[in-house]
């Protein structure tokens, strides 16, 4: 299962990139762990996960394909 | 979802008040409309840490903010009896002292066109994904934070 991350703000700052795909990360738990480990600076933010535009809130099952963006918290207007 | 079509918010750059005055302008047909309300979001050159803020460098996440603006807008049609509403909000660089965000709300009386500003005002500033990164003279930056 192959999934698109976007990256947004300060953590595209952390992670280095804004655009990247993941294989076999099957739920936004799982993804956040795999994420952290990379970048531990993620540990302490505070940030949204939205799948295919949606934000999602508890443990979100990934299905294949879908779109996944971190966001920091809004700073528009 | 509605049929209405979307519009679009964003703009490059600064929004110019020639942008600002030709929209107020093009309401002069609309003859039913009593009051209009304007909200203007300027960059404040705030110090931080001594180094004084030059401009905001804004980015979006365009599907999700388009997705989201209209979304405002229709809930502000619903809650709202207004004759028009407008927004635009800028991408990329805005220097301190140029305008960002501009919401234009119009209606007959001015209850409507005054509560449904400040409704969509503060919607934009909680909802909509957009992050500005605030620039210093020498180019180093932050990450902007909103204040509640």
């Amino acid at each position: 299962m192959k999934i698109k991350i976007l990256a947004f703000g300060v953590i595209a700052d952390i992670t280095g990139k804004s655009e990247w795909t993941i294989e076999n990360i099957h739920h936004t738990d799982e993804l956040k762990k795999h994420l952290e480990n990379l970048y531990p600076r993620l540990k302490n933010m505070k940030y949204a996960i939205a799948v295919n535009l949606l934000i999602t809130s508890g443990n979100f099952e990934f299905t294949d394909g879908v779109i996944v963006a971190l966001m920091p918290p809004f700073s528009g207007g | 979802m509605s049929e209405k079509k979307r519009k679009n918010v964003f703009i490059e750059g600064a929004i110019l008040p020639s942008f600002i005055a030709d929209a107020i302008a093009k309401h002069s047909t609309k003859k039913d409309i009593g009051a209009h309300s304007i909200f203007l979001g300027q960059v404040r050159n705030d110090v931080i840490n001594d180094m004084e803020v030059k401009a905001i460098d804004y980015t979006a996440y365009n599907e999700m903010a388009e997705e989201k603006f209209h979304e405002i807008r229709e809930s502000a049609f619903e809650k709202y009896s207004l004759t028009c509403m407008h927004i635009y909000h800028s991408l990329g660089r805005v220097n301190s002292g140029e305008i960002s965000l501009f919401v234009f709300t119009s209606s007959r009386h001015r209850k409507d066109a005054i509560e449904a500003c400040s409704y969509i005002v503060n919607r934009i500033k909680e909802e909509a994904p957009v992050w500005g990164k605030e620039i210093f003279e020498d180019e180093s930056y932050i990450w902007k934070q909103n204040t509640p």
